[in-house]
């Protein structure tokens, strides 16, 4: 059924052979990958496995890289990164506004505000925000660009506990109502199976393991289904069982 | 062990049938600041001046009373030598600023916005703030003349070197996520500056502002005492040649003065400007 359907679309990523080094050690190791439209895709991996770099190459961040390989992604992008990234100058509105020209620029701001929980908050600081607010915002200032690829680098890693379960829930009701493919970057293995449909694991530079999760959504971390996707996945990242 | 311990002490008291007791612990810290603290110094400095001077313990061809300095100053008010000299200094100090001011900001940006900028300008500066200004005043009396010009352009140099520098670091400063943010939100380069670049870069020259300003003071001040032949300096000047040290007091003074509310102005505009900034504190 997948490969069809990936017939029929042109994927809204394609990596072919794509290679990215630093100093000579080689991060990207002729990676060959499509991510096709409208997908949640996890990508997992130890650190300096090299996902940052394949998302950061992805987003055309990576000025002065050596590297190799083509590369094909839509036109908006957008990217959420681990920290908020507010310009601390500008209100919570302006910062989510911010690139998006246009009269009803501030009406989708404020839509977008509305949409990930923060209506009333247009005007605050992003210095008088939570973490979890400032995230709230970051997404919605990815929302903003309407965009056909959403690229996320652990975006909640720096969240605590209870508040990365309530924006897995909200990532999630997003990504159904606006259907842009999403690569999220984590090293997060139950953050992976509970959100993705699609979780790759990357390991020295190379795709290691392509899983789909055929699971209905909303899906809990203690889903029995889940232990063995996270059993295959820890295997996979070279962690096993024992040593938790 | 310690909450061990704890618990133990705090069953034996409940048996005993007390609440426990929560010794509270020396505190550390100075405790809560005194209402009007900074001006708790300066009163007392003036009073005891005031008390000695009253005492006859000073001597007034040194160190004038209080009032007598006040008195002085009154009587120069309104035979029109102070405010005429004050017009003078704040002219030279003012023009002097404004100069320095936009030289320091247009060169900063231009170094800090752009790479051929940065090499022309940045390297020349820093060889400029290795000669200490004032140390020039003989060859610009030479080029200059000693009338006001000469005077200005020094001001104009005390002053842009802070403003510049802070402003140019401030700028070639800002931090790469920010930069990587507008690269991701598609921002034009002019966008780019305008919303992410200056703004960032504002506090910086906050600094550098309010460096300068002092500095202006400082320049405006060996200026007049060397070679001025009006202003509050040369006042001064003149006072001491005979003996009348409650004159010079006086232009110590207006100069205290003209420092206090120079300072307050620029914190008061910071204030305004980076509101954005309070925000971060708590």
């Amino acid at each position: 059924m997948a490969p069809q359907l990936e017939q029929l679309t042109p994927p809204a990523v394609r990596l072919q052979g794509l290679t990215r080094s630093f100093g000579g050690r080689t991060v990207l190791d002729g990676i060959d990958l499509d991510l096709p439209a409208g997908q949640f895709t996890a990508l997992l991996g130890h650190s300096g496995s090299g996902k940052s770099t394949l998302l950061r190459a992805v987003a055309g961040l990576d000025h002065g890289v050596a590297g190799s390989g083509r590369l094909t992604a839509p036109e908006r992008v957008s990217v959420v990164f681990q920290d908020s990234r507010l310009l601390p100058w500008r209100r919570v509105l302006d910062n989510v506004v911010l690139g998006t020209d246009g009269k009803d620029a501030e009406e989708r701001g404020r839509a977008a505000l509305a949409e990930v929980g923060l209506k009333g908050r247009e005007r605050a600081w992003p210095g008088e925000l939570s973490g979890g607010e400032a995230q709230r915002a970051a997404l919605a200032r990815s929302l903003v660009r309407e965009p056909e690829l959403l690229l996320a680098d652990e975006p909640f890693g720096a969240l605590d506990a209870l508040t990365r379960i309530r924006m897995h829930t909200l990532l999630r009701d997003l990504w159904q109502r606006h259907r842009p493919s999403v690569l999220l970057v984590t090293h997060d293995v139950d953050e992976a199976i509970v959100l993705a449909d699609r979780v790759l694991v990357l390991d020295q530079g190379r795709i290691a393991l392509d899983l789909t999760i055929d699971h209905p959504h909303p899906r809990t971390y203690r889903e029995p289904v889940l232990g063995e996707y996270r059993e295959h996945l820890l295997t996979a990242l070279g962690v096993t069982e024992d040593h938790k | 062990m310690t909450a061990v311990t704890t618990t133990t002490t705090a069953v034996a008291a409940a048996e005993a049938g007390e609440v426990p007791q929560v010794r509270r612990r020396r505190r550390l810290s100075p405790g809560r600041r005194l209402p009007a603290a900074r001006l708790i110094g300066p009163l007392a400095v003036l009073a005891l001046w005031a008390a000695a001077s009253a005492a006859g313990t000073l001597d007034p061809g040194a160190i004038p009373a209080p009032w007598t300095v006040l008195r002085t100053a009154g009587r120069l008010w309104t035979d029109g030598t102070l405010p005429t000299d004050i017009l003078t200094s704040l002219r030279r100090a003012g023009y002097g600023f404004a100069i320095g001011l936009s030289a320091g900001v247009l060169l900063a940006l231009a170094s800090g916005l752009s790479r051929t900028g940065e090499a022309l300008i940045d390297g020349t500066v820093q060889l400029n703030r290795a000669i200490p200004t004032l140390g020039l005043i003989p060859l610009f009396i030479l080029w200059l003349g000693i009338g006001e010009t000469f005077k200005v352009a020094i001001i104009a140099i005390v002053v842009y070197i802070p403003v510049y520098l802070n402003t140019h670091a401030a700028l070639a400063g800002i931090d790469s996520r920010y930069v990587e943010l507008a690269e991701v939100q598609g921002l034009s380069r002019l966008a780019f500056i305008r919303q992410v670049v200056i703004p960032g870069a504002l506090p910086g020259f906050f600094v550098g502002l309010r460096l300068g300003v002092t500095s202006s003071w400082l320049g405006l001040v060996v200026l007049e005492q060397i070679n001025a032949t009006s202003g509050l300096g040369y006042l001064m000047f003149q006072a001491q040649n005979y003996g009348q040290s409650d004159v010079i007091l006086v232009g110590l003074l207006v100069y205290g003065v003209f420092g206090l509310v120079s300072d307050s102005v620029v914190r008061l505009v910071e204030r305004r400007v980076l509101s954005w900034r309070r925000s971060l504190n708590n």
